[in-house]
Order: C-alpha cells, then structure tokens, then sequence
C-alpha cells in the first residue's frame, strides 16, 4: 500500500497524466450514470431529424409535392438535444452515451482478454524453455505478422458481427506484445537469487509462477495495458465505421460511419464522436506515457 | 559478405518460410471453422437465379470440400503456392487479375504519404532533439501525442468537411480513367495523404528525437566536438547516421500495419480503388476468395518488410557488415 | 631558463546544476602548463580531473556550467571566445583523447574518415591529401600496415589500436597542447606501458605540452614533470614531480602515496570517501579524512602557501596561518 502512494505521488506530478485520468474517470460516470439521464439513444423521430446543436441554425431544403417546389426552413437547435439530433432524428448525446459505454466496454475486456492470454503465454515460454518456448514464440510471430486490422475484418467478415465476438476477437489477437514483453521479462528474472531460492526450497512451478515472476512484471503489464487500451477501442471504432460492427448498439464508430454520410447536412454528427474517441485515445495515451515514467526507476 | 552474413540471412529466409506456413495454416483454419461453408458464401454472393445445386456441386469440388480435410488443406497449400489464390465471383476474374489491377493504387497513396512522413518527421524529430527541453520541443511532443491519438478516418472526415465539404479546396475523387500521377488525381490525393500520413509523421517524429538523443549523449559525440567540428556537422554527420539506423528499421517494421491498417481506411474514405477499398468492398459482396487473399497478402507483406529491415540494418551497420 | 606558460587556468569554477542541488565539480582550480612539459592531474575517481580537463575546451554538457575564472591560451580567454573561435581551437591547438577508447570513436565510419575529418576541419587541403596525412599519422602512432587500417571501422581495432588512432586524431593539426583523459586506464596493463613510451615520443616530436589525466601515481612517476593532485574539486598540492613524490606535504597526498603497493605488505586506503559535494564539507574539504585535522581546518578554507621554489600546497599544516 505504502508503493502504491508512492506511485501516486509520482503520478500526480505529471499534468497530462492527470489529464487523462480525469477524463476517464468522467467518462466512466458517464457511461454508468449517463444512461439514467439521457433519452433513448435509438428513439427514431424524424420531426426532429438534423437539428443542430443550441446556438447554430442550419438550412434545410426539403421537396414539397404540394407546391412542386424547394421549400427551405431554417432549423434552430433546442436544449432539448444539446448535441443535436442525427439524420434520423435520434439525439445525439444520448448515442454518444451509449458509445462511451460500448468504448469503455470494448477497451477494457478486450485488454483484458489479451492481457491475461499474453501473460499466459509469455510466462510459460519463458518458465519452461526449450520446446515448449519455440512453439509458442512462433505461433506468437505468426500472430504478429497478421495485419490486426485485416484479421479483425476477416473473423468479422467469417463469423458475423456482434460486441462480444468483437471484444473476442480483439482479446484473442491482441496479446502478441504482452506475451513478448512478459516473456522478456520474466527471463531476466527467472535466474535472480530469489527465485532460485524458492525453487531450492521446493516451490512448485504454479507457485513460482504466480507469487513471483507475475507479480514483479506487474508494473510492466500495467503500463502496456493502458497504452493497449486505445488500440482496442480504435479497433471497434474502425471496424463499426466502415460497417462491420454491431449494428445494434450505438457507438461511436457506427455514429461516425453515419455522420460521415450527411457531412454536408449535419456536421455535428460526424464532430462529436470523433472528439470524443480523440479524447479517449489521448486519455489513455497519456496516463500510460505518466505510468511509465512513474514506474521507471531512472525517472528519480 | 562473410560466410556468417550468409548464413544469417539463409536463417531468417527459412524462419520466414516457417512463418508464411503458419500464416496460410492459421487462415486455413479460420476459413474451416467458420460457420459458413465457402459455398454457403458464394451463394449469398451470387444471389438468386442460379441454378443452386450445380454452383454448390462446382465449388464443393473446387475447393474439394467433399474430400478429408488432409487432402483439402494439401490441395489449399499446393495452389496458393501456384499462384492460383482463387476466383472472385463478384467480379468474374481470378483474384490474382484483380490483385494486379489494386495494389498500384495502394502503392501510389503509400508512397506518397511515406515520403510526405518520413521527410516531415525526421525534420521535426531533429528539431525537437536539438532542441531538447525548450518550449519548441514540447510544442513538437504535443503535437507529436496528438496526431498519434487523433483516429486517423475520423481526420479523414474532419478534412473533408472543413477543405473539401466548406472550403471546397480540394475535390476527393479519384478518377482512374486519369494517369496515375496527373494533376487532378495528385490534387484528390492530398487530403488522404495528409490523412494517411499524420500519424505517421507523429510517430517518426517521436522516434528519431529519442535515437538523436541516444546518440547526442555518446562519447564519440563529444569526440566529435574536440576535433573542433562545427556543430552543424556534429549533428547531421556523427549523431544523424547512427540515429537513422534504428529508426530505418522501426519504419520498415511499421510498413505492414500501416499498408493494411491506415491506408486500408484512407482508401475508404477516400474511394481510392486500392486493395483496402477492394477488399472491403468484397467483404461487402461476399467475395469470399478476395477477402482472404488480401488477408494473405498483408501478412506477407508485413514478413516481407521485417526480413527488409533485418537485412537493411545489416547493410547499414558496419559493426555486423564485417564480422 | 624559466619556460613560459602556454595555458594557464586561473580560478576556474564549474557546476553541476542537478536536481538535487548545486555539485562543485571544479572548485578553485588554477595551474599553469609550460611549454613541452608533461603536466599530471592525479586523484581518486570523483575528484573533478575529468570535469578540470573537459572545461578547458568548454566541453561541459547540460546541467554542467563554468561558473568563473580564465583559461588563457596566449593572448586569449578561451572561456571568452565565440563557439566559432573556439572551434578554430579544439583540435587545432588544443586536442583531447578520451578515457574509453571503444565508446570515443563513432562505430558507422571508417577510422580513417575520422581522422581525415580532424584534418579537413582546420585545414584547407583535398581530401586525398587529408587522407595521405591520416594514414601518416597512424604510421606515427605505431598502427601496422595503415594504408589497410585506414578503411577500416573502429569495431575492427582493438583496444589498444582504437586509442592509437584517438590519439592520431588529436595529433591530426600538430597542436600546441594535448589533453589526455586516463588514456590507459582501459587498456590492458601491457598496453599502458607502451601508450605512455608513445606519449613521450610523441612529446619531443611535437613539441608539445601535455595534460595527462590520471588515478595512477605510477604513471606520473614515468612520465610528469609537474603534477598536480586534486581531491573533491580542489588542488591540494601542485609542484614538481620529485617533490611531490618524493617528498609530498598535503596528508591527502602523503595518503595516495602510502597506498600505493609496496614490498612491505598489502596497499592500505585512506578511510572515507570523497564528500558529498552538494553539502561540501566546511572550511578544508578534506579535514572529515584528515589524521592531522585541527580546529582551523573545519571554520576555515586553506589558500595555496608556498614550501619552496614551486611547490604549493593548500593546508594549514604549512605555511602562514
């Protein structure tokens, strides 16, 4: 407890890191608590479609067969929806909710998944050598050598879409890089005195394994986790905008993938998902860069 | 070069070949544990008006389904080393012909961005080393943080509606019909080379300023500077080369993600007939052999680029060139 | 015949700025270098003799800084001098060779480039010309077949060829003072005996004046004409070597000589250790290691009294108080 104050202490130096925390944290509160306070995020009202936020007005030009004509209206935005509404009408801050949640979700199990596979995998690898090492580093290379876009639209494109087999599918390829750095790791440590000691008094591998050589690559792990977490999130995001993602949740990706259709009619709904996946991803990016230098034991 | 070089590079062709195997085997095994049969795909590809049971009869014996699966795989592996990669029936030609026609697309967008990137990172990355600690560097470092975690088709995006959609400065359509290299499709380039090349510019410029400080703070450096060298030759002759030399590599090994990860969205944003826009325009109309082949092709474009840097880092260091 | 300085540094001060406070690196330091003399800066590790040497050609990196005093060079301050100045001096008048002779040559070019570019940086001569010189002087320096070395990279050399042909560079314009930071320290025993035999060749070939930096009071038995010895940034004792080895004043330099082997039994160290320069010591900085400090030598700092015809020696021990 009194290492982990002392980290805090270091963290809480570094203003970009503090940075990312605090919008994490928002953007936690807001995908659990959010959803109480906003509207339906797929209620589709197409009185209400298109409208901006409060304080622009946009144009629209609708055909009217009554008077064969254009007719143009200017349309004001509402407190209603203070991000507006999309082309269907739905309120915009509702969706973006709904896609905080959907990022927050994909980010964190598919890191997980990959975290612990890659742990996995690379403690073995290097705990037990010879063989057993060989065949997992070059099914490791193998993996790397996939594109991870390309793999991802592949499982997608085989299996069909949905969140969870996205989070699978992130999980089950992302974890090349933990197993290589878990792997490294640990053999550095595998011949240091206290390992070599537990062995001498008879500790099993398991054992080993897990009250040693796990724990004294934590600080690692946890830096490339939160450094991995964008990647996850980018990966849904992409993989949602180019229309391979779940079509039956809103996120920020899929809003994108809209909003990049009605570029000309509604910016709005291609700005705000977007803004909201940059401040993540830099987010993420900068507490794991403060991380990093937290844990580094040169960083005095 | 030495038998030792030699045997190196024989080492890491064989490893290569280990690894394509495994590539081909790992894409043979999701392609057979997939819920839907080949046939099934195309099916869904060629929609109704077929005679059903001779289509399913023909591709069952292309593909061999009807046999054990040691004979499918067998024959798998014996016609992708052919160059026989399959028949894309979305568009009625071997995927091989429709590869040909793509990639020099993907090539051109490629390129350019790389030029684009390298050329603005080094730059900056010199910059900002030499200038370490000043408001100019850190202005480069934010920039640097920035561009690596703005999402590159949402600056697509954002691109076209501010030049393209409000400004009107650039067009973003590429015309085929054109030459390659003509005025307007190097003007409909721009914005996705921008989009393309951002992030790259982010990251280059981030590695060569830690190499140039890994290499300002070594001995010879200061070597260097007792000769009575001036500091403009300090820097570009003594700290530059040795900096280049894991920066080379780092971008070599970069290539794959960045060939089948932001070109391949920058295409589709951007409607360049690329293999990207290609590929997922397949995955759209169920082109099965397409989609796997592409799936292919960047796994061995990414061996193809780390055995590239493996061998550049060779050439260009002098301490494993002589051994 | 009195000779005449060729450099002499006067006060000079330098810092180290850190994070945890203000280091005096060099505190106080002046000394004269004659013309064609062999001058040794001798002390521990720690003891400022790389930072005194590297000041002199203004090679200090960040957080360091020469915080005061003058080098003169001639007519010329170098501390004074536009970096464009000094650079027309490095190299040229003044050379330096380095303690690691693996880490002070850039491993992605030809020895031979770096000599030649040592040459071509002061000279205004062909580069087929520079070339023919860098392989005379590797000749001179005792490196076999040169014109074969000449292409070849530093990783080829061994350690002993690779400080040879540090020193050819530094030899490259025939300068007026070479400084020579522990040149043998990483070199094999053998080695360090034929290195010092090239460095008094080289001396009388020259013409030249050398700073010779070094731990080892063997060395400067071989080779110095003056020495100086340094502890925690400052000169204890500077004088000629018979006097201070023969017969040495400052108790810091009476202890580095007893500690050298002798035939009477095992060397012995003097107790303690370099102080913390951050929080220096007050009043002498050697008095918390002394066995002869008095009450003086904690409330206040010796200046240099002279014994006899040049020899000085800061402590209160001698001299008038």
């Amino acid at each position: 407890m009194k290492l982990a104050a002392y980290y805090w202490e270091r963290i809480k130096r570094q203003r970009p890191a503090m940075f990312g925390l605090g919008f994490i944290i928002f953007l936690i509160i807001l995908a659990t608590l959010g959803t109480y306070f906003t509207k339906s995020p797929t209620k589709v009202n197409f009185d209400e479609k298109n409208l901006p936020p409060p304080g622009y007005t946009v144009e629209h030009s609708m055909y009217s067969a009554q008077n064969e004509s254009f007719i143009t209206t200017l349309q004001e935005g509402t407190w209603e929806h203070p991000l507006g509404t999309d082309s269907m009408g739905r309120d915009m801050l509702a969706q973006l909710v709904s896609g905080a949640r959907v990022s927050l979700l994909v980010g964190l199990l598919a890191t997980g998944i990959a975290i612990i596979i890659g742990a996995v995998i690379g403690v073995t690898s290097a705990y037990f050598g010879g063989a057993m090492d060989d065949i997992l580093m070059r099914t490791t290379d193998v993996m790397m050598t996939f594109p991870f876009l390309l793999l991802l639209i592949l499982i997608m494109y085989l299996f069909g879409a949905s969140l969870t087999l996205i989070i699978l599918a992130i999980g089950l390829t992302g974890w090349t890089g933990t197993a290589r750095l878990v792997r490294s790791e640990t053999l550095s440590l595998r011949t240091r005195e206290f390992i070599m000691a537990s062995k001498a008094l008879g500790a099993g591998d398991l054992r080993i394994i897990f009250r040693h050589l796990l724990p004294n690559t934590l600080s690692s792990i946890i830096v490339l986790a939160t450094l991995s977490i964008p990647g996850a999130i980018l990966a849904e995001a992409v993989l949602s905008f180019i229309g391979l993602g779940d079509p039956t949740v809103a996120s920020w990706g899929n809003i994108l993938n809209a909003g990049q259709g009605s570029l000309e009619t509604a910016w709005w709904v291609a700005v705000e998902p977007g803004v909201m996946l940059f401040l993540t991803v830099l987010s993420f990016n900068f507490l794991g860069d403060g991380l990093r230098e937290a844990f580094d034991p040169k960083g005095e | 070069m030495v038998f030792w070089v030699r045997s190196y590079i024989a080492k890491r062709l064989l490893h290569t070949a280990l690894i394509s195997w495994g590539v081909m085997t790992t894409a043979f095994i999701l392609m057979r544990i997939g819920p839907n049969s080949p046939a099934d795909k195309y099916l869904a590809g060629l929609g109704a008006g077929h005679n059903v049971t001779q289509v399913v009869a023909a591709i069952e014996s292309r593909y061999g389904v009807d046999k054990p699966l040691y004979d499918q795989y067998f024959s798998y592996i014996t016609s992708l080393l052919q160059g026989d990669w399959g028949w894309s029936f979305g568009t009625s030609m071997p995927v091989m012909e429709l590869i040909k026609t793509h990639w020099i697309y993907s090539f051109q967008l490629i390129l350019l961005s790389t030029i684009f990137a390298v050329v603005l990172g080094i730059a900056l990355g010199i910059f900002a080393a030499v200038r370490k600690n000043t408001a100019a560097d850190h202005a480069v470092a934010f920039f640097s943080f920035a561009g690596i975690s703005i999402p590159n088709f949402w600056l697509g995006i954002m691109l076209i509606l501010i030049f393209s959609v409000k400004l009107g400065w650039f067009k973003t359509y590429y015309d085929t019909s054109l030459p390659m290299f003509s005025l307007e499709n190097l003007h409909a380039l721009v914005l996705p080379v921008f989009t393309l090349g951002t992030g790259m510019v982010a990251g280059y410029s981030r590695y060569v300023r830690s190499a140039m400080l890994d290499n300002l703070g070594k001995d010879f450096v200061r070597t260097a500077r007792a000769k009575g060298l001036p500091e403009s030759i300090v820097i570009r002759k003594h700290v530059f080369r040795n900096a280049m030399l894991p920066v080379i590599t780092i971008i070599m090994l970069d290539m794959g993600s960045i060939v089948f990860g932001g070109a391949y969205i920058t295409e589709v944003i951007f409607g360049i007939p690329g293999l990207g826009w290609m590929s997922l325009k397949a995955v759209f109309a169920d082109d099965y052999a397409v989609v796997l082949a592409v799936t292919l092709i960047g796994a061995i474009i990414t061996l193809l680029f780390n055995l590239l840097a493996d061998i550049a880092y060779m050439y260009l260091d002098p301490r494993i060139r002589y051994e | 015949m009195e000779n005449s300085a060729v450099l002499s540094v006067d006060h000079l001060q330098t810092c180290f700025f850190t994070k945890k406070g203000k280091v005096m690196a060099v505190d106080d330091v002046s000394f004269d270098l004659l013309k064609g003399e062999i001058l040794c800066i001798v002390g521990e590790s720690g003891s400022g003799k790389t930072v005194t040497a590297l000041s002199i050609l203004r090679l200090i990196d960040h957080p360091g800084r020469i915080t005061g005093g003058k080098i003169m060079f001639g007519k010329k301050n170098l501390l004074e001098l536009t970096i464009r100045e000094l650079q027309d001096i490095r190299g040229n008048r003044i050379s330096m060779i380095f303690q690691d002779p693996h880490s002070s040559l850039n491993p992605v070019f030809t020895t031979g480039d770096q000599i030649s570019e040592a040459i071509t940086a002061h000279r205004s001569v062909s580069r087929k010309e520079a070339d023919a010189r860098a392989i005379e002087l590797l000749e001179l320096v005792g490196i076999p077949i040169p014109e074969e070395r000449f292409h070849e990279y530093p990783h080829q050399f061994s350690g002993g060829m690779k400080q040879r042909a540090t020193i050819a560079m530094a030899l490259a314009c025939a300068p007026d003072i070479l400084i020579a930071d522990e040149p043998t320290t990483a070199l094999d025993l053998t080695i360090q005996a034929q290195m010092l035999d090239l460095f008094s060749e080289l001396r009388k070939k020259f013409n030249m004046s050398i700073i010779y930096i070094t731990h080892d009071l063997g060395v400067v038995s071989e080779i110095a004409d003056h020495v100086a010895v340094m502890y925690a940034g400052r000169i204890m004792e500077k004088g000629c070597r018979d006097d201070i080895l023969k017969n040495p004043k400052h108790p810091y330099t009476k202890g580095l000589i007893d500690c050298l082997p002798s035939e009477k039994g095992k060397p012995a160290s003097i107790p303690g250790t370099i102080p913390n320069l951050i929080n220096p010591p007050e009043g002498c900085i050697f008095h918390p290691r002394c066995r002869f400090a008095m009450e003086i030598c904690r409330l206040r700092r010796p200046m240099p009294s002279k014994t006899n015809n040049e020899h000085y020696v800061s402590c209160f021990l001698y001299g008038d108080i």
